[in-house]
């Protein structure tokens, strides 16, 4: 009986769960202008369409360059604090850490609008970099919390054996620290990875023409109502699948069976 | 392909943190940027003109005057080098400094309908800031299998119940004030704060019947949708572009009138590329480019010249023959001052919140 | 290493991320605290855009709609997704776990502007579900289901469902058998057991994911703004319209602090859940 009602309502919320996605993927095969039933396809019109324009391919690729740029950054400069905070004695530790991660708490949409104001304020030009800035600043914070939580101290007794056998820092670091905490780096930049690669507010307030995807679709939807917004939704799915199954074989292949 | 335009822009970002800190970096001599309304983000309006002139153009696009020139003011000088405005507001942005003289004689000012030139608006003193090219009707957009057409002849449907919950009302506050007070007698021309109790309580009135109030696109999405059945501020912007899906969709200009919509090009006095801004203004005002910015995918209007190259299909989705008659009975948008304005908008605000 | 290079080295590392967090985190709020309490309308020092929002009671109702809208989310998202949560972690066999939880991260690599529009379709009177429950004889007429408050909760349950799960299932899977197996051995049935063991084990989960939910709910735009149909406004929609109407950052910067203050509060009530440890 459990089983019964465990195993229909897992499929009720598996269905809640894939209704908008199959609907999408449906109805960006409409033939006619309204993605409405009835289903009029299959027809590829608007994947054409969206393949022949330039500012849905170019946010494609603004947004690839701006998630993989400002993932490596935000691990990057998560990874360097949290292993000073780990392994130096710092004065005022807990609020400096208070600090880093405060942004968490923070509404991208302040975020957003407070970076405006003040490069506005200082004359900086919107661009993809101020919108990049933007996604460092929500990313950081999370890498840090990944990478700190991982620091254990059996890793600074490697450390300290390596610098015992004369490593340099910067080698400690590199060569013994980091593929040590290999897994927690690459959870942080995946995991930015997918948060900037879906951030809307803050690209749409820092951006000028050169701009993401999620916000040359925002532009797509006030711009006429039809299909295509759905091809390029069901686009990005499959660009998303192919990289989560990247992430399963890298991360997981070391994994006994 | 994809990993060598992937590879440009990597540098092409990593100069650009460079540049920071330097000029701009995106006006360059073969791109003319353009604050615009969704209509010409269109390709198929572009294009022809990127390709004759070896250029790309950049547009940003606004709804409404306010948030038009609130994105002007974020900018730097010389970022933007056109602007599409209402022509109520071209005085808006001359009284801010940000627009050149337009060159008459350069311009088909003489094939423009006669009633749509609106010199009155567009020349300030003694020189022109502005040239319409497209205009319509806010008025009452519908489907006329699900509505009676009769009853969309009077302003009275705009507080009226009949049709409650089948209404939506399209999301800009001074066209659809215009049609509020017109709908009580006053001209919207004359619009002064002791209009607004009124005219709030027509706008409240008109949300208790509304299922949505709706932008441009969310508005074609409604009708298209069958969401609603009237569309309070539409007009042939909306029924036209999805007229060839739908034949039902109609609008009609009421024995009261309607608001008057009309946009206009204008330059920047700031612009680093006034020759191809101009080229642009006079390609968007040729036949051709009239005919497409008639059409384009967003919202179809009327053209502003009468000689654009539209056939005859595409002539009667738009009326063309009716359009002297419904002119008459037209009154442009409300042109407040900047304190009324500010208030208009709570109005407008305080009928959002309202349940 | 002596202690005076080991304490450069400390700072070395971790001076970067306190940079950024200081220029680009911590500078732009102070400057968005200055900018509020300047009036667009001009008149210098003010404190007219906060007065504003507690006098005028269309401002003020956002604040209301949207803490409304945020603790429903909230609520809903977590009685759905723990019964869910658990089915994966006890029910669903441990090789298959994985699968599952994919299968249920899935359908958010959609992009999330398309996902609101097209449940904005799907809820259409028109729509998939206004026509399966006609098709099925449980509708007469198409009900009125997009451009609501519905539609919004609808919208954010659809996404917050799938974060809540994660979190509620990582807990759970953290839990020894053992303390189920000793609180019935103590005689308490499966409900007690539950109330006394289980959910204090797991309140931590719970309070990390309703903490994200109402964060991430609050400060959204697109949802309410796709699927709300302007019958309502929520702060982030209030926000920004001060600057899409008409470039008021004044305005736009005293609303996104009174949001800021709320959020504040929250995390206040869930400070006690959200520490981050070492491990």
């Amino acid at each position: 009986m459990a089983r019964i009602v465990s195993t229909l309502y897992a499929a009720a919320v598996y269905g809640f769960i894939f209704l908008p996605v199959i609907v999408l993927v449906l109805f960006s095969f409409q033939a006619t202008l309204f993605p409405i039933p009835p289903f009029t396809g299959p027809s590829l019109r608007w994947y054409e369409a969206v393949l022949r324009d330039a500012r849905l391919t170019d946010g494609l690729l603004n947004s690839m360059l701006v998630a993989v740029a400002t993932s490596a950054l935000a691990t990057l400069l998560g990874f360097l604090s949290a292993w000073g905070f780990a392994r130096f004695h710092m004065p005022a530790s807990a609020l400096m850490r208070g600090l880093i991660t405060l942004p968490l708490t923070v509404s991208y949409l302040i975020i957003g609008m407070g970076l405006l104001i003040l490069f506005n304020w200082i004359g900086i030009p919107k661009s993809l970099i101020t919108a990049g800035i933007g996604h460092v600043v929500i990313n950081l914070p999370l890498c840090f919390a990944i990478i700190y939580s991982q620091m254990g101290d059996h890793q600074a007794n490697v450390e300290r054996a390596a610098r015992d056998l004369g490593a340099k820092e910067w080698q400690v670091l590199l060569l013994v620290t980091a593929p040590m905490l290999w897994p927690a780096l690459f959870a942080s930049f995946f995991l930015s990875m997918t948060f900037s690669w879906d951030e809307f507010v803050i690209a749409f307030l820092l951006t000028r023409f050169d701009t993401t995807l999620p916000v040359e679709i925002w532009n797509l939807l006030r711009a006429g109502l039809n299909p295509k917004t759905n091809a390029v939704g069901s686009l990005v799915f499959g660009v998303s699948i192919v990289l989560a199954i990247v992430f399963e074989l890298v991360a997981f292949r070391k994994r006994p069976a | 392909m994809l990993s060598f335009r992937l590879g440009r822009r990597l540098a092409g970002a990593s100069f650009g943190i460079l540049a920071l800190y330097g000029a701009s970096a995106a006006n360059a001599a073969d791109e003319l940027n353009a604050l615009v309304w969704c209509d010409h983000s269109d390709p198929n309006l572009l294009a022809p003109f990127e390709e004759a002139n070896g250029v790309k153009v950049n547009v940003k696009e606004f709804e409404g005057t306010g948030a038009g020139l609130a994105i002007v003011e974020q900018s730097q000088p010389g970022d933007w080098d056109v602007m599409v405005i209402d022509s109520i507001d071209v005085r808006r942005g001359v009284d801010r400094g940000l627009f050149a003289e337009l060159p008459e004689d350069k311009l088909p000012l003489g094939d423009l309908f006669p009633e749509v030139r609106m010199d009155d608006m567009t020349v300030i003193g003694g020189k022109r800031y502005g040239i319409t090219e497209k205009f319509g009707y806010n008025t009452i957009g519908f489907n006329k299998s699900k509505v009676d057409a009769a009853d969309m002849q009077s302003l009275s449907i705009l507080t009226n119940d009949k049709y409650k919950g089948r209404v939506a009302i399209y999301d800009y506050y001074l066209p659809v004030i215009g049609l509020a007070a017109m709908s009580i007698g006053k001209k919207t021309a004359d619009l002064t704060e002791a209009d607004l109790p009124a005219i709030k309580e027509v706008l409240l009135k008109m949300k208790a019947n509304a299922k949505a109030v709706t932008d441009v696109v969310s508005s074609q999405t409604a009708l298209a949708t069958g969401e609603a059945d009237i569309l309070v501020g539409g007009g042939e912007w909306v029924s036209a572009v999805i007229a060839k899906e739908n034949p039902d969709l109609d609008f009609s200009v009421p024995d009261e009138g309607a608001v008057l919509w009309s946009q206009s090009l204008a330059m920047f006095k700031d612009s680093k590329n006034p020759d191809l801004a101009l080229r642009f203004i006079q390609y968007v005002l040729s036949p051709e480019g009239q005919a497409r910015l008639a059409t384009s995918s967003c919202y179809w209007g009327m053209p502003a010249n009468a000689k654009a190259a539209l056939n005859d299909e595409q002539k009667a989705i738009l009326r063309f023959a009716e359009q002297p008659e419904f002119l008459k009975r037209a009154q442009p948008y409300p042109a407040p001052s900047e304190e009324l304005d500010k208030k208009m908008q709570d109005v407008w605000t305080e009928m959002l919140q309202a349940q | 290493m002596s202690a005076g290079r080991q304490s450069l080295a400390g700072w070395a590392s971790v001076s970067p991320a306190l940079l950024w967090t200081l220029v680009f985190f911590a500078a732009p709020f102070a400057a968005m605290a200055a900018v509020s309490l300047f009036p667009k309308d001009g008149g210098g020092f003010s404190l007219a855009n906060y007065t504003q929002f507690f006098a005028n009671p269309s401002y003020w109702r956002a604040l209301t709609n949207s803490l409304e809208v945020t603790l429903i989310v909230t609520a809903v998202s977590i009685l759905l997704a723990y019964p869910f949560a658990w089915i994966l972690a006890f029910v669903v066999p441990e090789r298959w776990q994985r699968l599952a939880l994919m299968l249920a991260v899935l359908p958010f690599w959609t992009s999330y502007v398309v996902r609101s529009y097209s449940w904005l379709l799907v809820l259409a009177e028109k729509g998939a579900v206004n026509n399966a429950l006609i098709h099925l004889g449980l509708l007469a007429e198409p009900i009125q289901l997009a451009n609501t408050r519905a539609a919004t909760v609808i919208g954010f349950v659809h996404f917050f469902v799938m974060l809540l799960t994660l979190t509620i299932f990582a807990n759970l899977k953290q839990l020894s058998p053992n303390y189920r197996k000793a609180a019935a051995d103590l005689g308490a049935g499966p409900i007690r057991s539950f109330i006394h063991v289980i959910l204090p084990l797991t309140m931590p989960g719970i309070m990390v994911g309703a903490f994200l939910t109402f964060v991430l709910a609050i400060g959204d735009y697109i949802t309410p703004q796709i699927l709300g149909g302007n019958n309502e406004l929520l702060m982030p929609q209030l926000i920004m319209m001060q600057i899409g109407r008409r470039g008021d950052f004044a305005s736009a910067s005293a609303l996104s602090i009174i949001l800021m203050a709320v959020v504040t509060v929250a995390y206040l009530l869930c400070a006690r859940w959200l520490k981050i440890e070492r491990a």
